[in-house]
């Protein structure tokens, strides 16, 4: 549903993103991951044709990226966005704002007030639907602003941070409903700086310092991409050797034992436990149990932005 | 044309709400039209009590050599010529009153946040600059046909039991309001949302406004006035010319605008 292939964009001689390159398909909820002015929104932006590239180039719905105006409008056309800031016409209701940019976006009229009270019902805005919007929280306005985003049902939704500032109860709304999209089998690109979310939501994790440092699912960043996991191996009878088996194994950085149960730190566990456990097995010894620690995102996204000087 | 509809009422929702910009809508309509009843009431009793002042002697003399003036009595020459003069705040008044609307048109949006969100529509950059002109503009014009019709009927109502037949509109007062005043108005709405589309602060952008756009065009009335109200062909020819610049004008603003540069420069 997206691919990108080397998309760079410079300001002047800054480097705002450069050699970005990944594929979402369809359906997928993508979390882009990185510190300030990593250059999220100018991904975003880029991805809607908001802002041309410098160098490389994107396909979004079946749509090519590209100085063409018209191809970018028909990418917009198919495509939901949610701004970091929600902004909307203050002294106009809620009701009048979504009615605006439901009009903006082409919905037929016969169906612009159903869509907008089934979405404000959903949010639980519909009793402020006549009220000034300069009356709203922030918390009401970015659930506003995620139902401007979908309203017209769009194949792709950018959301940069669409969690922040919301209480938690808002929080769980706005990510149900993200959710909700996902099952319908909507593309999702996330930003955000909130780890936990983006490891309960997201099917693709990528993490971006100008470069995409890395772009996999959460089960191959833990896994793989020089990742390495504390393997506990509970034994019936622990016995030195075993240690010494254990430590042979040219994957295992180090081994402690604690009466039956040892601990690895191993490189690469999803190829190297099984060659752990068989050499146990061969030697003889009864295995009760094997579990991998694998790094939570946040210790994967702190040694990506830090260069692997964090230590688990 | 949706779309243009579509910002004119919001636009127009928008103004009716704000308490604060509501009266300043009204306020130059109502002085133009007042003017107006004014001069038709107290002209012709200014020019009988004073016919021997030198100073009247200078304005007869103005009047009578104009040949649309010449032949008729002074009294109604002399409120014409006057009234025809008026014609010039008339065509300044689409200019004044669209300046707050064109200055905060797109710098208002970037201020609100709702720039990007709109931008991220399917909308087109020269659907999005027509919208913004007609939203600015159509309220403006509005107003000053309503206080143009306001003036002339009651100056009729006025004038009508001393003359007996209508002193308004005549031809030149009814091409600049309908033809020149519009044109005048959408040309500097276009200058205007220009310098909006670079400005950072919609408070600077007001000031420009004020303080750069609305003089020049206060300059080019008083330069070009008298002729203005003195040649029905240089009146047409100004509406043509002013007319072309509108075009010329929109395209160089729509070349000029680029959505990137907007949004990643300000902040």
């Amino acid at each position: 549903m997206i691919s990108c292939h080397k998309l760079s964009r410079l300001f002047n001689s800054v480097t705002a993103v450069e050699d970005l390159s990944f594929e979402i398909p369809e359906g997928k909820l993508f979390a882009l991951l990185g510190p300030n002015g990593a250059g999220k929104t100018t991904t975003i932006r880029l991805l809607l044709g908001l802002i041309a590239p410098t160098s490389g180039g994107a396909r979004v719905a079946g749509y090519e990226l590209g100085h063409d105006k018209r191809a970018n409008s028909s990418i917009r056309a198919v495509c939901g966005l949610l701004t970091e800031s929600p902004g909307f016409y203050e002294r106009m209701s809620a009701w009048d704002n979504l009615l605006f940019f439901a009009r903006l976006y082409g919905i037929p009229e016969s169906q612009i007030g159903g869509r907008v009270e089934r979405y404000l019902r959903f949010m639980e805005l519909w009793d402020r639907r006549a009220d000034p919007v300069g009356t709203f929280s922030r918390g009401m306005k970015q659930k506003l602003a995620v139902i401007r985003a979908i309203f017209h049902e769009p194949k792709v939704i950018f959301m940069d941070e669409p969690t922040a500032g919301l209480d938690p109860e808002a929080s769980v709304t706005v990510r149900e409903m993200i959710l909700k999209l996902k099952a319908q089998g909507r593309t999702i690109v996330v930003c955000t700086h909130n780890l936990d979310e983006a490891q309960r939501l997201a099917d693709l994790v990528g993490i971006l310092k100008q470069r995409l440092l890395v772009c996999d699912t959460l089960a191959g960043l833990q896994s793989g991409s020089g990742g390495s996991a504390r393997v506990e191996i509970e034994l019936r009878d622990a016995l030195p050797r075993h240690r010494q088996i254990i430590r042979a194994i040219s994957a295992v950085k180090s081994v402690e034992c604690a009466t039956n149960t040892m601990l690895a730190d191993v490189v690469h566990p999803r190829e190297n436990v099984p060659q752990i456990v068989r050499a146990l097995v061969n030697s003889g010894a009864e295995i009760i149990k094997v579990h991998a620690q694998t790094d939570s995102l946040e210790t994967i996204y702190l040694r990506c932005i830090h260069g692997g000087s964090v230590q688990r | 044309m949706r779309i243009l509809f579509l910002f004119l009422a919001k636009e127009l929702r928008d103004i009716w709400r704000n308490k604060q910009v509501l009266p300043a809508y009204f306020l130059l309509p109502v002085i133009a039209v007042g003017i107006s009843v004014l001069f038709t009431l107290i002209l012709p009793g200014i020019v009988q009590a004073k016919k021997k002042d030198p100073g009247m002697d200078i304005i007869v003399r103005i009047v009578q050599t104009l040949p649309d003036f010449a032949g008729m009595p002074l009294q109604e020459g002399i409120t014409r010529y006057f009234l025809r003069n008026l014609a010039g705040f008339f065509l300044l008044m689409p200019v004044a009153l669209s300046s707050f609307a064109a200055a905060f048109s797109i710098v208002g949006e970037k201020q609100q946040r709702t720039l990007e969100p709109i931008l991220a529509t399917p909308i087109t950059d020269r659907q999005f600059l027509m919208a913004k002109l007609v939203a600015s503009i159509t309220p403006a014009i509005a107003l000053t046909w309503l206080a143009g019709l306001a003036a002339a009927v009651m100056v009729d109502f006025i004038s009508w039991e001393r003359y007996g037949y209508l002193l308004l509109p005549d031809r030149f007062w009814l091409v600049g309001l309908l033809a020149l005043a519009p044109v005048m108005g959408i040309a500097s709405v276009l200058a205007t949302m220009h310098f909006s589309a670079r400005m950072t602060d919609p408070q600077a952008a007001n000031q420009f406004t004020g303080l750069v756009i609305i003089p020049i065009f206060l300059l080019i009335v008083g330069l070009f006035g008298r002729t203005l109200t003195l040649s029905f062909v240089f009146l047409w020819s100004a509406c043509l010319v002013v007319l072309l610049l509108d075009v010329v004008l929109f395209r160089f603003i729509l070349r000029k605008f680029q959505r990137e540069e907007i949004l990643t420069r300000w902040k």
